[in-house]
């Protein structure tokens, strides 16, 4: 016998139940392979420049196919990153998603087939002829998962490239005028150490130091040495004249107090955040922060490219690609396709992303227009060089680690390059 | 005099103790009411100039907060009843019935207890997609409710092992089974101690963050600390925001811990009598 107030107890057990196993069902539907959903996923801030110009896409996309359904979720960087290949491998993996690019991510899904072959759309929707030859390095996978060569697995929606941001009232300040060349930046920065300000904003404990450290090098360097240093064409010696320019010149800057040795320890939004306190008048990093600079920055503030190189870390962004278990794959490619349009493109560059596909004249924001003719020069002299910690799976914290010990002065340079070329020929692919 | 010069240290011991833990605390509240600019301008210390609730309700709407809310005080509520309800069989078994060999059964619930949770990952998504449970709010419960038993069922064996067995003996003699046993005896006296037990898994499983990040993956079933991931981009974090996240992230925890706080000390006690 139950007393009223058991029953009670079970009911709401039993009503609970039910509602848990109706809530299970309800995530089985949904898309199917009918044509009739788009499922997207996206990673990017609905505030970015990606994430206005995506929105917009999204708005194009129903308005040119009318009777499908749009499933837009945004996703968190980190569980994208960490679940890829298990919701790739299962039955709800989206018809479109933003990956990362780079043979340790896209790469290694591509070689895992988990992705669809994008190379006949891409000619015959004219992806492959929008794209500059150095942007569209990190569409193309080979057998190995090895970028620039091979199959068309992904198609970058707009690019990075990685700048000097100067505080101009701090130049004016101090009477420097904004520096052209290499040396004219070395006198810059040794007015401000006069003045007892550290010049460069860096962060030790990310990537901030090493994007320094491998831009030295590329002012040193070639095309060949990159396609040898990130596509394994060739023996790389970490003691040859560029990296060993780097690591000296680095050791250098941290001697004469260009860069601060409490450094070590800092993270990129310590960097950033300085530079828009304006503590540090320099700040050398990528065209991420740009959108974020111009709502939060109360100075006047200009960019250029690192003086005395024609290459500098940058590459093509994010890339969209096809699963391989998508079920709406005809609407996945018309999406990519209205994402390359350009009034899209043309959308991402006035909000302060750098488009790979725009019509320079349309971009109407002063601020966004020296962003974009700045990614074109790089673009156009083949200049975007990719990152450091690519070559190597887990190269990023060998990098840290090592870079902060040279702002420690706790290792040499000479000792430095060793340690970066022993994990280096640790990690190399063989082939 | 003695007294208190023997106390004060203590005293004083406990208050940097408390305010170690609440200033991590105070710099989120601090941070979740400021604006983005503010934020870079000032740095992370300094007193907002006034309130700005838009981190906070850009958060809410962006990730759909009262689904995800739903979805942990779901998966959460159930996990408590069913791992206390999992818990207290087990124990029943090897604390009073004495089933041979307890002794490596609870060995073994130790050591799946050790067991790091990245581990399981891999098989726990394999099976639950060929089960068709992955993507389900279901398949979370019955993992979490196995964790959790496991721990569970290792405390409460010990706890139920000193059971009084003359209580035991005196029902039986009544005429009880062990049915009978185990609900209108065992269940009833030892009921501090499954509170205790429910509200840890509770808060336990409201802050797990690694299986429901691999196992939920549409937006409409994913918890409250998944929604928090949402924030942290791949190169730029938004401080104010992740801020705000995180005080509405561990606010249903703390009234959720402060509502059965009186369990809690109830059930602390009744250990300490013993």
């Amino acid at each position: 016998m139950l007393t009223a107030r058991r029953r009670a107890v079970a009911t709401a057990v039993l009503t609970a139940g039910a509602l848990l196993l109706t809530s299970c069902g309800d995530s089985d539907n949904g898309s199917s392979g009918d044509g009739k959903t788009l499922k997207l996923w996206h990673y990017e801030g609905p505030n970015s420049a990606m994430g206005q110009a995506w929105n917009e896409a999204i708005k194009e996309f129903k308005a040119t196919h009318p009777g499908v359904k749009v499933e837009f979720e945004e996703k968190g960087f980190e569980q994208i990153q960490k679940t890829a290949p298990m919701v790739l491998n299962s039955s709800d993996a989206p018809d479109v998603m933003e990956y990362l690019k780079g043979n340790a991510s896209a790469g290694l899904l591509s070689k895992q087939g988990l992705l669809t072959d994008l190379t006949q759309e891409a000619t015959s929707r004219g992806w492959d002829k929008k794209l500059s030859a150095s942007v569209r390095t990190v569409s193309l996978y080979d057998t190995n998962g090895i970028m620039g060569s091979g199959k068309w697995y992904g198609v970058p929606n707009y690019a990075e490239y990685t700048m000097v941001y100067y505080n101009k009232d701090l130049f004016k300040k101090y009477g420097i005028a904004e520096p052209k060349t290499f040396d004219e930046l070395t006198a810059a920065m040794d007015k401000f150490v006069q003045n007892k300000i550290t010049p460069l904003a860096n962060a030790g404990a990310e990537y901030p130091a090493q994007q320094y450290l491998y831009q030295l090098a590329l002012s040193k360097a070639d095309r060949a040495w990159v396609d040898s240093f990130q596509l394994y064409k060739g023996k790389n010696d970490f003691h040859d004249p560029a990296w060993t320019y780097a690591a000296d010149t680095f050791a250098d800057w941290v001697k004469k107090g260009y860069i601060a040795k409490t450094s070590s320890s800092t993270k990129a939004e310590d960097a950033g955040v300085s530079f828009i306190q304006g503590k540090s008048p320099i700040l050398f990093s990528g065209s991420w922060w740009y959108g974020r600079f111009i709502d939060e920055v109360k100075f006047d503030w200009g960019t250029f490219l690192w003086p005395g190189s024609n290459l500098s870390p940058g590459s093509g962004g994010n890339i969209w690609v096809v699963p391989k278990g998508a079920k709406n794959k005809e609407l996945a490619y018309d999406f990519i396709d209205i994402t390359m349009s350009k009034k899209i493109q043309n959308l991402l560059g006035n909000k302060g992303g750098v488009p790979v596909a725009a019509d320079a004249s349309a971009i109407t924001d002063p601020k966004a227009k020296t962003l974009i003719d700045n990614f074109n020069t790089l673009s156009q002299r083949d200049g975007l060089a990719f990152y450091p910690d690519w070559p190597v799976p887990g190269y990023y914290d060998v990098l840290v680690s090592q870079t902060q010990k040279l702002i420690t002065d706790s290792e040499k340079p000479d000792g430095y390059l060793d340690a970066l070329q022993d994990a280096y020929d640790k990690g190399v692919p063989k082939q | 005099m003695s007294t208190a010069l023997r106390r004060y240290p203590v005293l004083i011991a406990l208050c940097v103790a408390a305010l170690f833990m609440i200033v991590p605390f105070l710099i989120v509240a601090l941070n979740a009411v400021k604006s983005p600019a503010e934020y870079s301008q000032n740095g992370p210390l300094s007193i907002p100039d006034g309130l700005y609730v838009d981190g906070l309700k850009d958060f809410w709407e962006r990730v759909d907060y009262s689904q995800k809310l739903f979805n942990s005080l779901l998966i959460s509520g159930f996990v408590a009843i069913l791992a206390v309800a999992l818990s207290v069989l087990n124990a029943y078994a090897i604390g009073i019935g004495r089933v041979r060999g307890r002794t490596w059964v609870l060995a073994f619930f130790v050591l799946a207890n050790l067991l790091p949770q990245e581990a399981l990952v891999y098989p726990i998504y394999y099976l639950s997609k060929e089960a068709g449970l992955y993507d389900t709010r279901l398949s979370v419960i019955i993992v979490f409710t196995v964790i959790q038993a496991a721990f569970g069922t290792y405390l409460l064996s010990s706890v139920l092992g000193e059971f009084p067995r003359e209580i035991i003996e005196a029902a039986r003699i009544d005429g009880a089974n062990k049915w009978q046993i185990l609900w209108r005896i065992v269940v009833p006296v030892s009921r501090p101690t499954l509170g205790v037990l429910a509200v840890f898994f509770f808060i336990w499983t409201w802050n797990e963050f690694l299986l429901p990040l691999v196992m939920l993956i549409s937006n409409d079933n994913q918890t409250v600390s998944v929604a928090l991931g949402v924030l942290q981009g791949q190169r730029l974090m938004d401080a104010t925001m992740t801020n705000a996240a995180a005080l509405l992230g561990v606010l249903p925890a703390i009234v959720f811990f402060l509502l059965f706080q009186r369990t809690l000390t109830r059930g602390i006690a009744v250990g300490a009598v013993k």
